[in-house]
């Protein structure tokens, strides 16, 4: 049996997180690199914007350089790798050594990529290497409860995400279900106001509540 | 052998994959890398590590009575075998130790043994490690990955399997362990070994802990558990004592236990290794240790000091100065390759104030005859090149006293420089212990 303190939920909950953060990521601007080769640019204030993040960007182009490379920048994604690298780094005897490579390897395709003239071709071993560590935690931890905080943290950054891009809206209901099937399984303490948006959204008053709200609602529901 | 060769660049992306990692910090800053390994092997022969096991066994064993002794009954100063100033005036005294007896009289249950083979065929003694010596899980990991990037060279060697060390630590904690469950217990993440930290706690089935995980009440140690509290019956600290407790040592430590000591103390709990022990493995206290060896268990010792000089004696002191610049001078507060001088390097008036320091504090000091041991063979780029290098040999004192059939080889990447340590830009070897 494995014991999980405050301190290590809190971590196994934010490992969740940037993982998915991570993943999300990757993705999108994975799409964006493609659309570049037509002439198409991401418009990078916007997405500052949505995300939350200050905008010290000249251009798309170098947007795209810093924020998925700069591990110095806190908010690049390689930041982002380096935390989500972290917490799995402190959390080494729970999720087991040959798991937490995927993270590190993750974060070695994300270095290689910044390297790279076809930065994609890197790029998705990221997302290769973080869809192995979801599968290699499933497969390797025991104990429910602790692989149901990991992923109520990536579906926390799920659907924070899609609410703050409005990516992939269509998804929500399913991605609210999966989020609150986790959530009860974790045994993490939730805000009651939060969750009371929540079911508001799921219940039959779901255009009473506003896009702001329920990102709110999402970022706040978990107390850690 | 080749085989093992060819495959260093695959040796290595595992490596990279593993993260195996130590920290240093530099100007104030924490930075991570990778340990640098070669893959060509320490070979000790069978016959040889049964030579140096014994000796290693009898020399933990040693220390572990001399520390039963000095926070005891003190026989050993009684009896005029050490000056009663190397034990008082060491920085690794403690006397909140006092009159205490760990479960099963065992202080030093892991014990970091550094030696080096002179190039006369000799094993010789640098220094005993018994507070936190790090460093096995290098070995530990980098044994599998060989294994699995040259299966051949392993089927064709007849190399020991170390992969136990993390039953062996198991044993160890369990052996001492109070009632409860075993914890190794991390300064955090940014500490130099908290790689070995999280590695050891996942291979021996510990819980990691760190600063607010555990809590002492009633003199009992518990582990803040999201279930509620849990007993722990013994801690793998790997914080220095100063740090351990801040009601009994520094009381500004953050990352310490409040109270472990009172249930150390209460016998509610084990810590390993056992706090107190700085002052066996002091770098004066080193000269004696041949003489605790005959002091305790009536034995002469198997293994041999480095030709060791005390300033604080006069004849040791007029040696010292007058064979300086064929001398090394250690600091015996410092650790990690810090504090340590080579006579020879020393000139003009950064000579003359070294000597001044030692005149004035003869006690600080130790100097050693500089060993003309062993280089081996290390890979630099297509071709091999010869470094010098040490072994630490772990020791485990469990239900018995038994020697970990591998160690850390480190060597230095400088052509120049005998210092290994990983702080100073060395790298390491596996070791192989042939079973013939």
């Amino acid at each position: 049996m494995d014991y999980v303190s405050l301190t290590k939920t809190n971590r196994l909950f934010w490992l969740g997180r940037y993982n998915e953060r991570v993943l999300s990521i990757t993705r999108y601007m994975m799409y964006w690199y493609d659309r570049m080769i037509d002439n198409s640019a991401i418009d990078h204030v916007d997405y500052c914007n949505r995300v939350g993040i200050p905008c010290e960007y000249s251009d798309p182009g170098s947007f795209m350089q810093i924020y998925l490379f700069d591990k110095e920048n806190s908010y690049s994604l390689r930041h982002a790798a380096e935390e989500m690298l972290g917490n799995g780094m402190v959390l080494r005897e729970t999720i087991s050594s040959k798991t937490l490579a995927y993270l590190q390897m993750a974060v070695n395709a994300l270095e290689l990529a910044n390297n790279d003239s076809a930065p994609g071709v890197e790029l998705q071993w990221v997302v290769d290497d973080v869809m192995a560590f979801r599968g290699s935690f499933d497969d390797f931890i025991e104990e429910e409860l602790i692989r149901n905080i990991i992923k109520t943290g990536i579906s926390i950054e799920r659907l924070s995400l899609y609410l703050r891009l409005e990516y992939n809206l269509e998804s929500m209901p399913k991605e609210m279900k999966k989020m609150m099937n986790r959530l009860r399984k974790s045994g993490l303490e939730t805000n009651a106001m939060s969750l009371g948006v929540i079911d508001m959204y799921r219940g039959d008053q779901s255009e009473n509540v506003s896009r702001e709200e329920l990102l709110r609602a999402v970022e706040s529901l978990v107390v850690v | 052998m080749e085989r093992l060769l060819s495959h260093k660049n695959q040796i290595n992306s595992q490596m990279a994959r593993y993260g195996v990692k130590f920290g240093i910090y530099k100007n104030g800053e924490f930075l991570e890398r990778l340990f640098p390994f070669d893959p060509v092997p320490r070979k000790i022969s069978a016959e040889e590590y049964k030579k140096l096991e014994t000796g290693l066994i009898q020399r933990v064993n040693a220390l572990n009575l001399f520390l039963a002794d000095i926070y005891g009954e003190k026989m050993i100063l009684r009896d005029g075998v050490i000056p009663e100033e190397f034990i008082y005036r060491s920085p690794g005294y403690l006397s909140a130790c006092e009159n205490f007896m760990p479960p099963k009289r065992i202080f030093s249950h892991i014990s970091g043994i550094d030696l080096v083979l002179g190039n006369n065929g000799e094993w010789y003694i640098l220094e005993d490690n018994l507070r936190i010596p790090s460093g096995a899980s290098y070995p530990l990991i980098a044994r599998s990955l060989c294994r699995k990037c040259s299966p051949e060279t392993f089927r064709q060697n007849n190399v020991i399997d170390n992969r136990d060390y993390g039953i062996l630590l198991k044993e160890t904690m369990d052996n001492v362990n109070r009632g409860g469950i075993n914890v190794i217990y991390t300064p955090g993440r940014f500490n130099a070994a908290y790689f070995e930290h999280s590695f050891l706690a996942e291979k021996s089935g510990s819980v990691l802990a760190e600063s607010n995980d555990i809590y002492v009440e009633n003199n009992i140690a518990y582990y803040k558990g999201n279930k509620g509290p849990v007993r722990v019956g013994a801690i793998y600290r790997r914080i220095s004592d100063e740090y351990l407790d801040p009601l009994t040592f520094k009381g500004e430590s953050l990352i310490g236990i409040p109270g472990i000591m009172t249930a150390f103390r209460a016998g509610n709990v084990a810590l390993i290794n056992a706090p107190g022990n700085g002052v066996a493995d002091d770098k004066g206290i080193y000269y004696f240790v041949p003489r605790m060896i005959r002091y305790y268990l009536g034995e002469e010792p198997v293994l041999s000091n480095a030709p060791t000089y005390l300033p604080y004696y006069e004849e040791d002191m007029k040696y010292t100065l007058d064979r300086f610049d064929d001398l090394v001078i250690k600091d015996v507060a410092e650790a990690g390759g810090y504090g340590v001088v080579f006579g020879k390097d020393l000139k003009g008036d950064r000579k003359k104030e070294f000597i001044e320091k030692i005149k004035a504090e003869p006690r600080r000091f130790i100097s050693q005859e500089i060993i003309d041991f062993q280089d081996l063979p290390i890979v630099d780029g297509d071709s091999m090149v010869e470094r010098k290098a040490d072994l630490r040999a772990f020791v485990l004192a469990g239900e018995t006293t038994k020697v970990w059939p591998s160690g850390l080889t480190r060597f230095s990447r400088n052509p120049d420089s005998f210092v290994v340590n990983s702080s100073q830009g060395g790298g390491f070897k596996d070791t192989w212990i042939m079973s013939r």
